[in-house]
């Protein structure tokens, strides 16, 4: 199969199973050497801050215990368009970089009789993701998502 | 007693005065405005950390109850602040967060700060260097020597922290408003430079007073299961809450078990210099600081008020300035996994801030919010609430349970 189109696919299947939290199948997408990574740049402090780091063990230990926190339940809707995908020579491994935006879709994070139904931008940014391929598919090796945004009000329990 | 009908839901429960706030303390718009005058125009507040305008001519800029700051350092390695105004037009002279004044900027020259509007410059003093066209402007009737910038109150302490006050005479020198407070940890901020490695920052719908009371009690630990499964213990349960003069709460310690959250690890490898394994302290400054070290990573939270009902907190994590790469990570991933915008706490915290918030508008029925727990001053004591608001009574002549009313000392200590 094509290469560019596994990738693509990759990225746009895993942008609807986040959409629909579907954490497991996300991480069925990822390989067992997976990164995963939210950074911003702050011009505030003049330094390249990261805000989330774990590996695919972490995130595991993320998605069991979220039922276990009080949380913002506010759907999250990812709107992803795959820019560049470079493909190494041997056809093994992959780059692409992707624009992200994220709406929150208020459901009962603050007064939900005024806001719920209501869209709100939450934040924007770009994946910067890697790829193994073998076996006619593709698998995230990492995901840096690197977001423009230092103001995340209430922030977010979910990965992005 | 059943669900109430309004005079049983606006009765005064059977506490003493001080247990209890009236909520148009946290909703009032002349209130509001009464605490930007009274308060944070005379206290003092950390504005930002040294590092991060670590050198010569880097700036960086603020807010405090609405007047634009600057804060830059000048060539002999000192901090200075100065209102962030052109004493010509009143226009902003620097608009950017932070920066180095060793730039040329389109109007002005390098080492200069410019305002872009006419031209005007300053030097790292807050001196006016140039004004454009001068002489044939003002002749003999205004020079450069009358117009310089006003200049604040600055320090910089505990820990590397910069602190201005608007007041040019503060009731209290810094040392002795939070020399005290800072006392248990000054050895662990003070042993080495530290170094800023995170910021974000948070706009919620909510009183800037009900995040202060959030990090002043532990009670709220119910809601957040972290620190539920890493701490409920004996010596958790044991922890004080020491209060200090001028309004200020310091949380002690204990160790916590960091292990029993799944995926987490101790921070014992990487703890602040003089700090034992895993221990975590906090102190809260009146009227809105807190600094909270857990083990590996300082936290400081920073509230700007911006309305009764809408608060700017700015997050800071620090670590040590001497860091390996490997252990800034680490420190990294130890602060924000509970403090960061995606961190496991921080969400919980800002959610519960947040829905207070929302039940106390500008123009909501008062009520009472009840601050009457008593556990011998320990962390489910809400000692530390009730200290606060004495504080803030004596400096807004209010009584917090009767804001209509003035100050009475008696009534708010009656309590403790």
């Amino acid at each position: 199969m094509d290469p560019y189109a596994l990738v693509r696919d990759t990225i746009y299947r895993s942008t609807l199973l986040l959409d629909r939290q579907d954490w497991t199948g996300w991480l069925a997408e990822c390989d067992d050497a997976f990164q995963y990574a939210i950074r911003a740049w702050s011009p505030e402090i003049n330094k390249d801050m990261t805000y989330l780091w774990l590996d695919r063990n972490g995130l595991v230990n993320l998605v069991k215990l979220l039922p276990k926190h009080n949380t913002d339940h506010s759907p999250l809707t990812r709107h992803t368009s795959v820019y560049t995908i470079d493909v190494d020579e041997n056809g093994q491994n992959a780059k692409a970089v992707s624009s992200v935006i994220v709406y929150q879709n208020m459901l009962d994070g603050i007064n939900s009789h005024i806001d719920a139904g209501e869209s709100r931008l939450f934040l924007v940014g770009k994946y910067n993701d890697t790829f193994k391929i073998e076996d006619d598919r593709a698998r995230f090796l990492s995901r840096e998502l690197r977001i423009e945004n230092r103001r995340l009000d209430k922030g977010s329990h979910w990965p992005i | 007693m059943a669900a109430k009908n309004h005079r049983q839901w606006t009765a005064e429960p059977k506490l003493q005065p001080s247990e209890w706030v009236d909520s148009r303390v946290y909703s009032d718009v002349e209130i509001f405005e009464e605490e930007q005058e009274k308060i944070f125009k005379r206290t003092w507040i950390p504005v930002c950390h040294e590092s991060e305008l670590p050198n010569a001519y880097d700036f960086r800029t603020t807010s405090i109850a609405r007047e634009p700051i600057i804060m830059c350092r000048g060539p002999d390695n000192e901090v200075r602040a100065f209102l962030n105004v052109c004493p010509h037009r009143g226009m902003i002279i620097e608009r950017r967060p932070a920066g180095s004044f060793l730039e040329g900027q389109p109007s002005g020259n390098p080492k200069r700060m410019t305002c872009m509007f006419h031209a005007w410059q300053y030097d790292m003093r807050g001196n006016c260097v140039y004004i454009s066209r001068e002489k044939e402007g003002f002749q003999d009737r205004l020079c450069k020597e009358e117009v310089g910038l006003r200049r604040l109150r600055c320090e910089v302490k505990f820990g590397g922290f910069v602190w201005v006050n608007l007041d040019d005479n503060p009731q209290v020198s810094l040392e002795d408003w939070a020399g005290p407070a800072f006392a248990c940890l000054r050895k662990s901020l003070e042993a080495e430079p530290l170094e800023v490695f995170h910021y974000h920052k948070a706009i919620v719908n909510s009183n800037y007073k009900l995040w202060h009371d959030t990090n002043c009690e532990f009670y709220h630990d119910f809601m957040h299961y972290h620190n539920r499964v890493t701490g409920f213990n004996d010596a958790y349960f044991a922890r004080k809450n020491e209060a200090f003069e001028h309004g200020h709460v310091v949380v002690g310690t204990f160790e916590v078990n960091y292990e029993k959250y799944e995926g987490f690890e101790s921070r014992a490898a990487l703890s602040f210099p003089h700090l034992p394994p895993n221990q975590w302290y906090m102190i809260d400054l009146f009227p809105g600081m807190n600094f909270n070290l857990r083990g590996s990573a300082l936290r400081c939270d920073i509230v700007t008020p911006l309305a009764p009902d809408k608060v700017m907190i700015e997050f800071r994590g620090l670590g040590l300035k001497s860091d390996t790469a490997q252990d800034r990570q680490t420190r990294v991933n130890h602060h924000n996994s509970i403090w960061g915008p995606f961190g496991r706490n921080l969400h919980e915290d800002l959610l519960g801030v947040q829905g207070q918030g929302t039940t106390m508008l500008p123009g909501s029925e008062p009520r009472r919010i009840l601050h009457g727990r008593h556990e011998n001053q320990t962390i489910h004591d809400e000692n530390g609430m009730r200290h606060y608001y004495a504080e803030w009574g004596r400096w807004m002549n209010r009584r917090p349970s009767r804001p209509e009313e003035p100050f009475s000392e008696a009534v708010s200590v009656a309590a403790e």
